[in-house]
């Protein structure tokens, strides 16, 4: 690919989240608060990035830095406040686990429910649904309640649809770790494959800058809701080690 | 507004997924699986028929039948607005970590109690059989009053939905509420034989409920025609909150995954 085709992906401008308005409340509180001011949390602070469609973005950032509240907003999850998300028409996921999924039913029947919650049609998921179930690995259990898995499996079931069932844009939130040491293995190369695919647009959060390092190819520094730095992994890892070190000392 | 269509039209087939599933998780674990569902409302009934009937001697004709129309209705609508209050919360490994207009949820639940009231329908329809009620055209009347009576719960359902998330306590309200409107509606008793005047007006044409569950009498028993008039006027009112309900929900569901 040279220069000249470079396609935006996804592109966020002065993005504003708020936290605020509708806080839990009873009935008698809000009558006795009528006029309480309300608090409000400004989780992100005028946000803005682009990003190229095939690059893979690393987001970090200590905790409660606004990293997750980004990746949801862009999900579609929650709306911005202020400023915008243009995804460019492109379909987006977050890679969670176990979204939908009813407990009581098969892990056949929680995979169209999944599948179909992302929004891909029943015949789209029938098409993948052997390749996922032999993704998950979890053998006879697949026709078995969710609740009778045990916790590794119901993550390897979880991870394995989000991760065949592919979409665009792939927002992922520290997932990389999940079940016993073969899946772990066999999940990381999953992901790499899946990112590595020219087309497709990744961001990933999370705390191992080991992984970041490997996957990404600019990383994103936020920190208390405003960007620090965004570039190179090999330029700003350090100064984020760095600016990490010197917190803990104070 | 079109959006709304467009998301209904989008979701739909996951909102039949998800209402199958729920169903099927329901019955999974019980003994009697999905005999319960018939097993449940004749049983109650049979309670209502025997206390009312028996010990306080009602002379309703057909008064199974009347009680059981009673209940098919009042069952749908008590389940949905009770459903609908805590739906965000109950939802919210779902609503935290994946974006789906949010009345696809009450849609989801919508189609389950339809379901079950349909087969209260049939229970209905074979009681009647039994009881050998004078079947005449006007019976079919139970379709558009059952749509009247889906959308009228649906536009409810939205709006507490709407407010269920950041009050807490309106759960508690509501069950109160319901039990209010269970013995006003005329479940168990013909408001038309027990009141008369400005109270019997108020019960069977401002309550919703008391009035189509007299509907439903007047044409499946007593072959009447309904009240064209409060059908109309209630189907107005039912669209009215669906508009507000929608509105509510376009405006403020990106804000519950914040909240819960």
């Amino acid at each position: 690919m040279n220069d000249n085709d470079k396609k935006i992906a996804l592109s966020v401008r002065d993005l504003h989240i708020f936290y605020r308005g509708l806080k839990k409340t009873s009935i008698r509180s809000s009558w006795m608060h009528l006029k309480d001011k309300v608090e409000i949390f400004e989780a992100l602070k005028g946000v803005s990035f682009d990003l190229e469609e095939g690059k893979i973005l690393g987001i970090i950032g200590k905790n409660g830095s606004g990293k997750s509240t980004m990746l949801r907003a862009i999900a579609g999850i929650f709306s911005p406040d202020q400023g915008s998300i243009d995804l460019h028409g492109r379909r987006v996921s977050l890679l969670s686990i176990g979204v939908g999924f009813n407990k009581k039913l098969t892990g056949r029947e929680n995979v169209y429910l999944s599948g179909m919650l992302l929004g891909f049609t029943e015949e789209q998921i029938a098409e993948k649904e052997k390749e996922i179930i032999d993704f998950a690995d979890i053998g006879k259990f697949i026709d078995r309640p969710v609740k009778t898995y045990s916790s590794g499996m119901y993550s390897k079931l979880a991870f394995a649809i989000t991760a065949i069932l592919e979409t665009d844009i792939m927002l992922i939130d520290e997932v990389l770790s999940v079940g016993d040491q073969r899946f772990k293995q066999k999940s990381y190369n999953k992901m790499k494959e899946l990112i590595s695919d020219d087309t497709r647009t990744v961001v990933i959060v999370s705390h191992s800058l080991a992984t970041i390092e490997e996957l990404c190819d600019e990383v994103l520094w936020l920190n208390d809701g405003e960007v620090i730095e965004q570039g190179n992994p090999v330029d700003v890892l350090p100064r984020y080690t760095e600016f990490m070190s010197s917190k803990k000392k104070k | 507004m079109s959006r709304f269509f467009l998301n209904i039209k989008k979701y739909h087939k996951y909102a039949i997924r998800s209402a199958k599933a729920e169903l099927k998780s329901e019955v999974a674990d019980s003994y009697l699986n999905w005999l319960w569902w018939i097993i449940e409302p004749v049983c109650f009934m049979l309670i209502y028929t025997f206390i009312f009937g028996y010990v306080f001697h009602n002379k309703t004709p057909y008064f199974a039948s009347f009680v059981f129309v009673g209940l098919t209705a009042w069952d749908f609508f008590n389940r949905m607005v009770k459903g609908s209050v805590r739906l965000i919360v109950s939802n919210r490994d779902l609503v935290k970590k994946v974006y789906i207009p949010k009345y696809i949820l009450l849609l989801a639940k919508s189609y389950t109690y339809l379901f079950k009231m349909g087969i209260s329908m049939v229970i209905t329809f074979c009681l009647m059989a039994a009881q050998s009620v004078h079947l005449s055209w006007h019976v079919l009347f139970f379709i558009p009053i059952t749509i009247i009576l889906y959308i009228l719960t649906f536009g409810i359902g939205m709006i507490l939905m709407n407010y269920g998330v950041t009050i807490n306590d309106l759960n508690n309200l509501i069950n109160v509420f319901l039990r209010m409107v269970f013995y006003l509606s005329g479940i168990f008793y013909n408001i038309n034989e027990r009141l008369a005047g400005t109270l019997c007006f108020i019960l069977l044409r401002v309550n919703p409920i008391a009035m189509l569950m007299n509907e439903y009498r007047n044409t499946m028993l007593y072959n009447q025609l309904p009240s064209f008039t409060w059908l109309g006027i209630w189907l107005v009112i039912a669209l009215i909150l669906n508009a507000i309900g929608i509105h509510l929900i376009h405006k403020n569901e990106n804000s519950y995954a914040k909240v819960i």
